[in-house]
C-alpha cells in the first residue's frame, strides 16, 4: 500500500512528464483499438463476401475442370450428388458455368455466364442480397439476368436496357439470345464485378443446349464445422454420387487468400508491437529520467534497510500505474470511436471500389468488436511498457547506496 | 556506559581507486563503540570519517581488517543480511536530511517500521510518540518541503530511532543548519541518548557538536590521533 502511494506521487512530481506519457501511451491505445476494429470488421466483410457469397467453403468440379475451364467437362449428375449431400446435412447448390460474348449497343466484351436455381442457390449464396439496383433471378422472368457492377458500367446498360449474349454452344451451333437486365449487383470480386452474368439454369440450358450435368456445385458447411471434416463428407457423398469429381475447400482454390486471412491477426499485432515500440522508447526515457532524478533517494532507501526487491517493485509499480491510466482513458476514448466506426462506417465508396486480393470490401467500412479488438492493444501495450520500465526498475534496484547518497 | 562494546573496529582499512592511484582513507584504524556513548568524530576533511561511519554502517566493505557489530562480524554478511542489519539495527541520519520528498513527516518517520512489516498499529503509536519528542506534533502530514532545515533533521532524527537501532550513525548532522538549530538538535540528541540510552555516532566539523560529545575521537590520515572521553 505504501509502494503504491508513494509511486503515485512520485508520477505527480513532474506532472508534465507523466501527463505527456500517459497521453503517448492513450492516444497509442486508442489508435491501435480502433485500428484492430477495423480490420476486424474488413476481415469479416470480405471473409462474408468470399465465403457467403461467392465460393462457399467447399466446391466440387469434374476432374480437370479447374485447370482447363470448358463447357463439356462437367459432374454428370449434380442432382444425385446433391441429394447425397442434403442426406449429409451440408446445403448444396449446383451452377453452370459457360463463356459468351455480351453486347448491349455499340459496346461489347467476354463474360462468363452463370446459370443457377434461384430456390436452391438461396440456401447457399447471399448473392441475391447484394444487389446494387433492381431485382435478382425470378423464375416467372426468364429472360432476365443480373449483371457484375462493372460489367453494367462496361457496356453502359442499366436495369430494364437489353443485352445480347453470344457463344457456341455444345452441340456446335451458334448461341445467341436477348435477355434483359433485370438487376446489377453490389462490387463483390474482381471475377464477379468485371464479367459475370447471372441467370436461370433452364435458360443456360436452352443457350448452350445443355442437356444435363453441371460445372460446380458449392457446398456450404454448418456453423463451426470443421472445414476438412466437412470436405471429407463431400467427398464421401461424391464418391458414390458422382465418381470422377474433384473436391477442394475455399483454402485450396485460394490459398493465397487464406494466408491473407490467417496473418491478418498476426499483422495487426506486428503494426500495434512497431506502434508500442515507439511509445516503449518514450516511458523508458521518462523512467530513466525519473530514475536518475531520484538517485539519492534510491541510495537512501537501500541504507535504511529497504531491499532492492522493494525498489524495483516502486519502479514497476509507477510503471503500471501510468499504463492504468492510458487504457482506462484510452479504452473510455475509445468507445465513441468504436460506435462511430461499428455503427457508421466510413465511406469508401469514392475509392470507387476497393479490393483485396480480387475479393471487393464493402463500400461502407465498418469496424468490427471482439474480445480481441480490446485485449490484443491492452495486451500489448502492458507487454510493452512493463519492458521499457524493467531497465530503470532494475537500475534503481542495484543502486549502490554510498555512490547514490552522494551523487551530485 | 556499558561496560562491553557494541561496535569493535580491529586495524580497519580502507583503499578507495580513484583512476590509477590508490587512496588509503582508513589505515589500521581500531576503536571500541560502547552502548550508550554520545561519540564525536572529528578530524579534517579526507581524514576518513565518512569512510568509518559508512563502514561501521554496512553501506560499504573494508579492505582488511574486523568490524563487529553487537558480536557480527560484518565481513561475513552476504548483501541481504547487510540490508537486514542495516534496517534494524543502525540508524542513519545525513547530513542532507534525505527525507522522501513525496512522503510526510509521519510517513518518513514511519519508514522503517514498515519496512520491518511491524503492523500499522504499533507503527502508528510509536511513530506518533517520536514525532510528538522531536517537536514535531502537529507536523505530521507536512511533507519535507513544507518544513525548515531543522524540522526536516528532526523527522530523520525520528526515522532513524524509530526501530531502537543499536547505533545511530549521523554523517554531520548540523551541517546544513544554523548554530541555534544546531543547538536544539543536539539537545534532542542528548534527550534521546540520556532519557533513551541511545548510542550516537557523529562526524563532524562543528564545535559545538564537539563541545557537547562526551567522548570525541579525531582520526588523521585515517588513523585515531587522539580519543578523548569527558
Amino acid at each position: 500500500m505504501k509502494i503504491l502511494r508513494m509511486a503515485w506521487r512520485n508520477l505527480w512530481r513532474n506532472g508534465r512528464r507523466t501527463l505527456v506519457t500517459v497521453a503517448a501511451m492513450t492516444l497509442a491505445l486508442w489508435s491501435m483499438v480502433l485500428y484492430t476494429s477495423l480490420m476486424e470488421g474488413m476481415l469479416g466483410s470480405m471473409e462474408t463476401t468470399l465465403l457467403d457469397v461467392e465460393l462457399g467453403e467447399i466446391q466440387v468440379h469434374a476432374d480437370g475442370y479447374r485447370e482447363r475451364p470448358s463447357i463439356w467437362e462437367r459432374i454428370e449428375d449434380p442432382d444425385a450428388l446433391l441429394q447425397a449431400l442434403d442426406e449429409t446435412g451440408l446445403r448444396s447448390t449446383a451452377r453452370l458455368l459457360g463463356g459468351a460474348l455480351v453486347a448491349s449497343g455499340d459496346v461489347s466484351t467476354g463474360a462468363l455466364l452463370k446459370g443457377l436455381r434461384p430456390e436452391r442457390d438461396a440456401l447457399v449464396s447471399e448473392v441475391h442480397q447484394r444487389l446494387d439496383r433492381g431485382e435478382w433471378l425470378d423464375p416467372a422472368d426468364t429472360k432476365g439476368v443480373v449483371l457484375g457492377y462493372r460489367l453494367a458500367r462496361t457496356l453502359a446498360v442499366e436495369v430494364g436496357d437489353e443485352l445480347v449474349a453470344l457463344s457456341q454452344a455444345t452441340d456446335g451451333s451458334m448461341a445467341n439470345d436477348l435477355f434483359r437486365v433485370r438487376g446489377v449487383l453490389q462490387s463483390l470480386s474482381e471475377e464477379t464485378d468485371r464479367a459475370t452474368v447471372f441467370l436461370l439454369e433452364d435458360e443456360f440450358r436452352n443457350f448452350f443446349a445443355l442437356e444435363d450435368g453441371a460445372h460446380r456445385v458449392i457446398v456450404r458447411s454448418s456453423e463451426g464445422q470443421d472445414l476438412a471434416a466437412a470436405a471429407g463428407l463431400v467427398e464421401q457423398a461424391a464418391a458414390t454420387s458422382a465418381p470422377g469429381v474433384e473436391v477442394r475447400s475455399w483454402r485450396d482454390l485460394l490459398p493465397g487468400l487464406a494466408n491473407v486471412f490467417d496473418s491478418a491477426q498476426a499483422a495487426v499485432q506486428v503494426v500495434a508491437f512497431v506502434v508500442y515500440v515507439v511509445i516503449a522508447i518514450l516511458i523508458l526515457n521518462a523512467m530513466l529520467t525519473a530514475v536518475f532524478e531520484r538517485i539519492r533517494e534510491f541510495g537512501v532507501l537501500k541504507a535504511i534497510g529497504v531491499s532492492p526487491r522493494r525498489v524495483l517493485a516502486l519502479i514497476l509499480v509507477e510503471g503500471a500505474l501510468q499504463s492504468a491510466l492510458a487504457i482506462g482513458i484510452g479504452l473510455v476514448a475509445s468507445l465513441p470511436a468504436l460506435w462511430f466506426v461499428t455503427t457508421r462506417g466510413i465511406d469508401v465508396g469514392g475509392l470507387g471500389g476497393t479490393a483485396i486480393m480480387g475479393v471487393a470490401m464493402d463500400q461502407i467500412w465498418t469496424g468490427a468488436v471482439s474480445p480481441l479488438t480490446i485485449a490484443g492493444p491492452v495486451f500489448i501495450l502492458l507487454f510493452v511498457a512493463g519492458v521499457a520500465v524493467l531497465f530503470p526498475a532494475i537500475k534503481a534496484a542495484r543502486i549502490n547506496p554510498i555512490e547514490a547518497i552522494h551523487h551530485q | 556506559m556499558g561496560a562491553e562494546p557494541i561496535i569493535s573496529l580491529r586495524d580497519v582499512t580502507k583503499v578507495y581507486r580513484q583512476g590509477s592511484v590508490d587512496v588509503h582513507a582508513l589505515r589500521g584504524l581500531t576503536m571500541d563503540v560502547e552502548a550508550g556513548e554520545f561519540t564525536a568524530i572529528c578530524g579534517p576533511s579526507g581524514s576518513g570519517k565518512t569512510t568509518m561511519l559508512n563502514l561501521i554502517g554496512a553501506l560499504d566493505a573494508m579492505t582488511s581488517g574486523s568490524i563487529v557489530l553487537e558480536g557480527r562480524e560484518l565481513a561475513s554478511l552476504n548483501k541481504k543480511e547487510l540490508s537486514e542489519l542495516r534496517r534494524d539495527r543502525i540508524g542513519f541520519v545525513f547530513q542532507a536530511y534525505n527525507l522522501m520528498p513525496v512522503l510526510t513527516a509521519y510517513e518518513n518517520a514511519e519508514m522503517v517500521l514498515w519496512v520491518q512489516g511491524v503492523d500499522g498499529s504499533s507503527r502508528r503509536e510509536r511513530v506518533m510518540g517520536l514525532l510528538e519528542k522531536v517537536g514535531l506534533k502537529g507536523m505530521e502530514n507536512r511533507r519535507p518541503s513544507e518544513l525548515s532545515g531543522g524540522q526536516q533533521q528532526r523527522v530523520a532524527i525520528a526515522r532513524a530511532i524509530a526501530s531502537n537501532p543499536v547505533v545511530v550513525l549521523a554523517d554531520e548532522p548540523t551541517a546544513n543548519v544554523d548554530s541555534e538549530t544546531a543547538e536544539t538538535l543536539l539537545e534532542l540528541m542528548e534527550e534521546l541518548n540520556r532519557e533513551q540510552g541511545v548510542t550516537f555516532v557523529f562526524s563532524t566539523h562543528d564545535p559545538q557538536v564537539m563541545e557537547r560529545a562526551r567522548r570525541v575521537v579525531r582520526l588523521v590520515d585515517g588513523r585515531v590521533a587522539s580519543d578523548e572521553r569527558r
